[in-house]
């Protein structure tokens, strides 16, 4: 069977998934602290900004999608994505455990980003 | 010999500025243009899907698919809120007949022949059209959220001619 987009595992980190959200005014913060955070990055001009977020384990990405063409963020290692995300939508995902996850939009591959999950 | 694609860009260069005798566009002919250009495109990328075997072509066309409906989506509902009424024009009869011809070149070819006409034409139709929205359209335009629209929707016509070129690069194509 062809495939349309990288077929992905489904298991996520932790249990945040969401998509299509209503997003309450939330800092653009690019660094977790002392509390489980949420860091959020924009989907702007067929580019992930930030590109790179440094958060904690337990912490939360949410991607919001600023173009007028649906977007997604999905693990090049396959272990996550967002839904598809369209215009104005956004998707969040919790990540518990520790790593550096590559990810890109698996739609418009050239759109690149990590997610650093550090301790301390 | 001429392509559709050079004959395309020919029309392109002579009636982007003129759509009926020495007279800019206006912004109805405009938006009209605009959005017939997204649904050729669409047409196109529909072909490959019949058509062509090859992952990376496939996985363009459903991004054009999926890309170009959006932002249509985007332009009709602009308009609805405008309620305003698209007009045809030359240039978008122009596409329309280009790309007629262009399809009846590309449904006559399997394999890898399509995959590299197709690709070819999906680069050439991209910087065609990317040339003329940026130095003719949006200047032209004077309505502001129209304007909004086509400049956001020419940073997505340009992350399509940069993948074109990619998936062109991709292929074995001859010459």
């Amino acid at each position: 069977m062809r495939r349309l987009t990288p077929q992905l595992s489904r298991r996520r980190f932790g249990q945040g998934l969401g998509a299509s959200l209503a997003l309450p005014p939330l800092p653009r913060a690019a660094r977790a602290h002392d509390d489980p955070h949420v860091v959020i990055v924009r989907m702007s001009r067929f580019a992930f900004v930030p590109a790179t977020v440094e958060i904690r384990p337990g912490d939360e990405v949410i991607w919001v999608n600023d173009d007028l063409v649906p977007h997604t963020a999905t693990a090049r290692e396959g272990d996550w994505e967002t839904d598809t995300l369209e215009a104005g939508a956004s998707g969040r995902i919790a990540f518990a455990d520790r790593g550096t996850f590559a990810y890109v939009c698996a739609f418009h591959p050239h759109m690149t980003g990590t997610v650093a999950v550090r301790s301390g | 010999m001429k392509t559709p694609t050079l004959a395309l860009a020919a029309a392109m260069a002579a009636l982007g500025m003129a759509a009926d005798a020495g007279q800019p566009m206006n912004d109805l002919q405009i938006a009209h243009t605009a959005y017939t250009a997204g649904g050729l495109d669409i047409r196109y990328a529909h072909l490959a899907l019949a058509i062509s075997e090859n992952d990376a072509v496939r996985d363009f066309a459903q991004t054009m698919i999926r890309d170009h409906s959006a932002v249509n989506d985007a332009a009709g509902r602009l308009i609805a809120e405008l309620n305003v009424t698209p007009e045809d024009n030359d240039l978008s009869r122009a596409l329309v007949d280009g790309a007629a011809a262009k399809r009846a070149e590309l449904m006559a070819l399997t394999g890898n022949a399509f995959d590299c006409a197709y690709a070819a034409n999906e680069l050439g139709y991209h910087q065609i059209v990317n040339q003329t929205v940026a130095e003719t359209f949006i200047p032209a335009v004077t309505v502001a959220p129209l304007k909004a629209l086509l400049e956001d929707a020419l940073v997505t016509f340009r992350a399509h001619e940069a993948h074109a070129e990619r998936m062109v690069g991709g292929l074995e194509c001859a010459g």
